[in-house]
């Protein structure tokens, strides 16, 4: 999905004076893309509605210190992707990772030769390679700046694309074994 | 035959493969199916439908905002004033002065001083990360919090001295955030 955002700047200003009601604009000119980056990332709607809720708040409170260099939907996806972000590490800590991925790799195994549809496939990875995934591969983000965001190495951000894109690739029965 | 990895694939893909990765990849067909196979892919990620929120959160974000504003202009006066009136309350109760009250009131001064240089650095609307936004965002919550503590503590000096040098290192990692845009707080 490509964003192509603009909104006006006397907006922005009046949202910066903390006027209600532009800053209810700008939540519904960047709700949408907002909740898509935290859908597409994240495993439940519940959680991506809950993303969309905190990435608002957070830029009620920070809007002052948006100083209009570079796009406003690049700020805000930015504040968005951490907070899905942190909602995956906080997951993570509940729930140990290996468990996922090993669930998930069972599920693509067993699904092997057997064409899925791509958003199913996508529910299917980690939680870490599909937000990885999103954010490389859709959002742009680079691999230095996805392990900036995770508090990992850029080897990381590179080794979880590979991962995931390997598991999308046997869901999704496509092609022969490479590799 | 070896083939080319996944990692090799995104690297062509990148345009930073390896030289044999490269080679390879012009003379097997099976590793060029596999990438056009991802080129495929990841224009299918870019053209999936937008997906929207079920429910309107608005509303609760603007129930938030308004609350959160109500209680920081409770919290800041009242918190203020109680301060205030536990270190009058201190001062009246000791007219001689002890070490305690000098630290209190250079704990106050410490905060009050660094809260003058946010209110300087808030007006001239720098540009914060999502990181730096996330960090901000709980260190004011934190020190809301100690204000609130502070306005129900009234003279209990010993416990006011603690809150107002928490509240001073708060102030301080507030700045760090704001002005030398730290990454790590110790949060």
């Amino acid at each position: 999905m490509t964003i192509s955002l603009t909104v006006p700047d006397v907006l922005v200003a009046r949202a910066k004076t903390g006027d209600i009601e532009a800053l209810e604009a700008l939540y519904r000119a960047f709700e949408a893309p907002v909740y898509n980056l935290a859908r597409r990332m994240l495993r439940n709607a519940e959680d991506a509605e809950d993303v969309l809720q905190e990435t608002f708040l957070e830029v009620v409170r920070s809007i002052r210190q948006y100083r209009g260099e570079g796009h406003l939907w690049g700020w805000i996806r930015q504040i968005a992707a951490s907070k899905a972000l942190m909602r995956i590490r906080r997951e993570q800590v509940r729930e140990a990772e290996v468990f996922d991925e090993a669930t998930a790799a069972g599920q693509a195994g067993h699904n092997v030769g057997q064409a899925l549809d791509l958003e199913r496939a996508m529910q299917e990875l980690s939680e870490t390679g599909r937000a990885v995934v999103w954010l490389h591969d859709v959002e742009g983000y680079t691999h230095e700046e996805i392990g900036e965001m995770m508090g990992k190495t850029v080897s990381f951000s590179k080794s979880q694309l590979a991962r995931a894109h390997a598991r999308l690739r046997r869901a999704l029965g496509a092609g022969t074994e490479v590799g | 035959m070896m083939h080319c990895t996944m990692d090799d694939l995104l690297a062509l893909q990148a345009g930073e493969a390896s030289g044999w990765a490269r080679a390879h990849v012009a003379d097997c067909a099976a590793c060029r199916a596999e990438l056009d196979t991802l080129y495929k892919r990841v224009a299918q990620l870019k053209a999936l439908p937008a997906l929207r929120a079920p429910r309107d959160r608005w509303p609760a974000v603007r129930a938030a905002v308004l609350a959160g504003r109500e209680r920081r202009r409770r919290v800041w006066s009242v918190g203020s004033l109680a301060a205030a009136a536990a270190l009058a309350g201190v001062l009246l109760l000791h007219p001689w002065g002890t070490d305690l009250e000098a630290q209190l009131v250079a704990a106050q001064q410490r905060s009050a001083t660094l809260e003058s240089t946010l209110q300087q650095v808030d007006g001239d609307g720098r540009v914060m990360t999502g990181r730096e936004a996330m960090l901000a965002s709980a260190l004011e919550d934190r020190i809301a919090v100690i204000d609130g503590q502070l306005a129900e503590q009234q003279a209990k000096e010993m416990a006011a001295l603690d809150l107002w040098r928490q509240r001073a290192d708060l102030m301080q990692q507030l700045v760090q955030v704001r002005v030398t845009r730290a990454n790590y707080v110790g949060l």
